[in-house]
């Protein structure tokens, strides 16, 4: 797929998840292809795919078949899937009524679950630290055009300079992030992945957060849809803190550092 | 073995091969003076032996090649624990700015001498009132009044007289020769370089006590320093330019050698350590592992040809915070090493606390973000 191919997808699945979410969503992606696409182009379309899930604040059960594709099984089905602190969850792929600190999300909780393969998990890892990373960039997005636009003290937010630099951590931690899965090949450089994305994801909820005041402790103003997808997600397959833990101890068994990005 | 052919995997399994064969690890001597001479030492090794020459161009004695090669034998290096990477790295802002602004005729003389080892050269870029707000420096280049050569003047190509002082300049006290930003007029454009010899008259330096106790900088004071025209780094008033340009050189390759020197700390402290905080390992070796996805996205750019720019400040503050986030978790995790033992941790971990302030500090680096990479304005 060349560039403009590719700026074309992006631009028609970008207006497909401006357009619907949900159930709704799956059905579109469906029609759209996107069964063909995960199976011949993967390394194209979890990226894409997954990021604008985050950027758009969309959502669809896409993980299930990314999973299910790892597995070697068609798309369309569930699995489950384990979270963070020992529990498991279904993300169903209709839009029913959710406990998740983000309603939108049709996640279930399950008593257990079937182990995820080494593959699977890292697959699912690297689509959802994409996605974390899409949301991350909606909410820096967000507060960018709130500090411009907002005056204090006779002055646009945006020149100040605590300000601008939250805006300038957050857009490191992300691009950092954006870097580690880029590089993410094997199961070790996918949990990095998507370690550095929640991490990232988490450091632009607060900053962003805080820059934009009131309004964005308000329901009304977007913000709280992509903060609450973010602590959800940062949950689903090992979360940040739990990832970067395990990491600690696989560099303590083996006592070395994994380079795992070669020139 | 011909440099046209030349790509990463045969570089660095030949050099791999004759690293093994030829043991350049270092002394007991682990004073600043023993570090220098060790980098001579492995500068001339590696220089003698083709190795130190390719990623440079033929026209300053380089066998050619991609520059991704200099960053691959900077990890060598680093990896094998064979230089200080800190100065080993010196020439990859120094020899590309020859390159692009000295004479030809200059460059050429000039860059064998400090790839091979010979000599040893510094950047006296900062002054007493000029950090980082550093285009407000005020040493003083004027055209020398009824110079040796011709007429006076600098477009008549006579010598300019220089005065000032500079601050902080590494390595100033073995240096044979000085990169030297100078005030030639007003603002920015104002600036001019020059490529100075230590040993002109007028020049004094004097050492400096470093804080980790390796005193790698000095002062420089410059006093009525007579430095002829064919001297000039580009033209009057292109030492801004000068100073932007290097900035990408320093975010390549001297970043992933860095960031290969820093693995090696944490494979020490995984050895050194009975304390099994994984949180703390762990993230320590995602600051790291991060900083270099990142930097290794940049030297892909580089090589696909892209004209680096502010964007390198991400590399710069995701570098910084990872190497002083690796010491912080190494003076946790060895309570009481570097505070009650003269253990290697002290000084390293002390020199990370320079890691926010050299090339650019963390905060101008946010500046620089929030201003070129969000469109946030002035500030
Ligand atoms: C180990 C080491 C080696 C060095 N080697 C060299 C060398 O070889 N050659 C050379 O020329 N220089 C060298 N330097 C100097 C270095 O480049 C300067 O220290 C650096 O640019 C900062 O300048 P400064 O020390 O004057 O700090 P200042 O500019 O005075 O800054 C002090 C503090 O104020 C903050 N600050 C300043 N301006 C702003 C702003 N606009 N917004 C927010 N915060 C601000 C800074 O971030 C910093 O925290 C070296 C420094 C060190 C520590």
């Amino acid at each position: 797929m060349d560039q403009a191919e590719r700026e074309l997808l992006a631009e028609t699945l970008r207006k497909t998840m401006t357009a619907a979410s949900g159930r709704a969503l799956d059905s579109a992606l469906a029609d759209l292809g996107w069964a063909e696409l995960l199976a011949e182009l993967p390394d194209v379309a979890v990226p894409l795919t997954f990021r604008l899930l985050g950027e758009t604040g969309a959502h669809a059960p896409l993980l299930n078949d990314v999973l299910l594709r790892a597995a070697g099984r068609p798309p369309g089905g569930t699995t489950a899937l384990p979270y963070t602190g020992g529990a498991w969850v279904r993300w169903e792929r209709d839009d029913r009524e959710s406990t998740a600190l983000d309603g939108d999300l049709p996640l279930r909780i399950l008593p257990t679950g079937d182990p995820l393969t080494d593959p699977a998990l890292a697959a699912g890892r690297r689509a959802l630290g994409w996605w974390l990373l899409g949301t991350g960039r909606a909410m820096l997005a967000l507060a960018r055009t709130h500090v411009l636009d907002r005056t204090q003290f006779g002055r646009p937010l945006s020149s100040f300079q605590a300000v601008r630099h939250r805006l300038a951590e957050t857009l490191v931690d992300l691009e950092g992030a954006e870097a580690t899965l880029l590089a993410a090949e094997d199961g070790l450089g996918s949990l990095l992945a998507k370690a550095a994305a929640g991490r990232a994801a988490l450091t632009a909820a607060r900053h962003c957060q805080q820059v934009l005041g009131g309004i964005g402790f308000t329901a009304e103003h977007g913000l709280h849809r992509h903060v609450r997808r973010t602590l959800v997600l940062d949950g689903l397959l090992g979360s940040a803190r739990e990832l970067t833990r395990e990491v600690g101890a696989l560099l303590r068994e083996s006592g070395t550092a994994p380079r795992l990005i070669q020139l | 073995m011909s440099s046209t052919h030349m790509n990463v995997a045969d570089f660095r399994s030949g050099l791999r091969t004759w690293l093994d064969r030829n043991d350049l690890s270092p002394g007991p001597d682990h004073s600043l003076d023993g570090q220098v001479a060790q980098l001579a030492r492995v500068r001339r090794a590696l220089f003698d032996a083709g190795w130190m020459r390719y990623g440079w161009p033929p026209d300053v004695q380089g066998l050619g090649g991609p520059a991704v090669l200099r960053a691959v034998l900077g990890e060598e290096v680093a990896e094998r624990g064979l230089a200080e990477p800190g100065i080993y790295s010196m020439v990859e802002v120094l020899v590309p700015t020859l390159i692009s602004y000295a004479p030809p005729a200059l460059a050429r003389t000039m860059v064998p001498r400090l790839l091979s080892g010979r000599e040893q050269w510094c950047q006296g870029f900062s002054e007493p009132g000029s950090g980082s707000d550093l285009a407000s420096l005020t040493t003083r280049a004027v055209p020398r009044e009824g110079g040796t050569s011709h007429s006076s003047g600098a477009e008549s190509g006579g010598d300019w007289v220089i005065t000032g002082q500079k601050v902080w300049t590494s390595l100033a006290q073995y240096a044979a020769r000085c990169v030297l930003l100078t005030r030639t007029g007003p603002g920015h454009g104002g600036i001019t370089a020059f490529f100075v010899d230590m040993d002109t008259p007028g020049i004094t330096v004097r050492p400096l006590r470093t804080m980790h106790g390796v005193d790698e900088f000095a002062e420089v004071f410059l006093d009525d320093v007579v430095v002829p025209a064919d001297r000039m780094l580009g033209r009057p008033g292109d030492g801004w330019q000068l100073a932007m340009d290097l900035l990408p050189h320093e975010r390549s390759t001297c970043f992933w050698h860095r960031i290969a020197h820093l693995f090696t700390r944490l494979d020490r402290l995984l050895d050194e350590t009975g304390d099994p905080d994984d949180d703390a390992l762990g993230a320590a070796y995602l600051a790291l592992h991060t900083a270099r996805a990142r930097s290794h996205a940049t030297q892909r750019r580089l090589a696909e040809g892209a004209v680096l720019g502010p964007e390198t400040s991400v590399d710069k503050v995701l570098l910084a915070t990872a190497e002083q986030r690796l010491f912080d978790t190494a003076r946790d995790l060895l309570p009481g090493v570097l505070e009650l033992t003269d253990s290697p941790w002290r000084e390293e971990y002390l020199y990370s606390r320079a890691a926010t302030i050299y090339g650019g500090t963390a905060e101008i680096q946010r500046n620089i973000i929030a201003r070129r990479l969000l469109g946030l304005g002035k500030d």
